[in-house]
């Protein structure tokens, strides 16, 4: 089951319905045979912009994040079941990825070009595209080619 | 202008090119009175030109001169004729003779001669496919055992993941602690924000107003990798 995270903003609630609808999101997952990874509480902070969700406007929200494993075929559902709750101001559903391993090249890319591996592959391929030049000291004396 | 020089050349060039009196036979098709793609007038469409009146003396000499124009030419190409066939009966090229013993001998000396270019040819072409054989045979045993070595790192790299997976599935929140994971994420906020300067001190939190101290404070790591 790939694994995924759930980022929800969720409207300005008292802790305790706060957590009836945390624990109503999650257990929606569990119902559904996923598994959750991890519940994050991002705190609460006024959102970038006015939001006007089922004919409430919001000026903040608490942003959560769980992260979860799940059948991909059970997402679409999901997100159904989270658009349908009114307390949920805005939900996203992201797939993790390992991050990409990226080895440091600093000290190949800081050496002068000639040296640069890359630079030494963009001249070999400019002197295979190169025309080939008559050698003048090859014994005729006399220019044996169109000039 | 144009029509100017059009009418100065068709005074002067035309009746030289039309007459054919001048020494080079050269008729102007450019200034002429009209257009070459004009069809011809209607008046003189069906105008038949009167075919030029011959002498009986001048059609006798015109025939005699093509009698013998013609006749010269058939003795020629009989001469040339007779001579091909004259210098295939003479020359020996294609008319040896030979005996039955002597073709049966040019046969078998034939035979001879491709039986052995055949076999030195199959000799040659033995060894290269031996080669192109054990070739393949090498190619294949490489790519098979990159494909087992592939395989291995593939079954090593899928048995770490289950470990890790076995190893973090105890962290995993099921039905029963979901109530406490819920209580202690509420109670402990998460900020993932964070600023690094220059020396790599990594900064954590969301505000920007922190001044980076001189002893290494709590939310103040030096960037490890």
């Amino acid at each position: 089951m790939p694994s995924y995270e759930l980022a929800l903003v969720l409207r300005q609630l008292p802790r305790n319905e706060l957590m009836s609808v945390i624990k109503r999101t999650a257990e929606s997952i569990l119902d559904k045979g996923g598994i959750i990874r991890k519940l994050e509480n991002m705190g609460s902070r006024a959102l970038p912009h006015k939001v006007s969700e089922d004919g409430l406007v919001h000026r903040e929200g608490t942003h959560f994040t769980i992260a979860f494993d799940t059948a991909p075929t059970k997402i679409a559902d999901l997100k159904e079941e989270f658009g349908r709750d009114i307390d949920i101001i805005r939900r996203y559903i992201f797939k993790l990825e390992e991050p990409e391993q990226q080895p440091c090249t600093l000290h190949e890319e800081m050496l002068p070009p000639a040296y640069r591996k890359d630079v030494q592959q963009l001249i070999e391929a400019a002197k295979k595209n190169q025309k080939k030049k008559y050698n003048y000291n090859s014994g005729l004396d006399y220019y044996p080619f169109q000039k | 202008m144009l029509r100017a020089s059009c009418q100065l050349l068709t005074q002067t060039a035309l009746p030289a090119g039309k007459s054919g009196g001048s020494g080079f036979a050269l008729e102007f098709v450019r200034w002429r009175r009209k257009p070459r793609w004009l069809p011809v007038a209607k008046s003189k469409m069906f105008r038949v030109p009167e075919r030029k009146k011959q002498s009986e003396e001048e059609r006798t000499e015109l025939m005699r001169l093509h009698n013998q124009y013609k006749t010269q030419l058939r003795s020629v190409r009989q001469f040339l004729r007779e001579e091909v066939v004259r210098h295939e009966e003479t020359s020996t090229a294609d008319h040896i003779v030979l005996t039955p013993e002597q073709e049966e001998a040019e046969f078998l000396k034939c035979v001879d001669i491709n039986a052995t270019w055949n076999a030195k040819i199959a000799k040659e072409r033995d060894q290269r496919l031996a080669k192109e054989r054990e070739d393949k045979v090498a190619y294949v045993q490489e790519r098979l055992e990159a494909r087992q070595l592939r395989e291995e790192e593939r079954r090593e790299q899928a048995n770490l993941r289950v470990l890790r997976e076995i190893e973090s599935s105890k962290t995993f929140i099921t039905r029963e602690n979901l109530d406490a994971a819920i209580e202690t994420a509420l109670a402990n906020p998460v900020d993932h924000n964070f600023a690094i300067d220059l020396a790599g001190n990594l900064y954590r939190g969301r505000n920007s107003s922190q001044v980076p101290d001189s002893t290494p404070s709590s939310n103040q790591h030096a960037l490890s990798n």
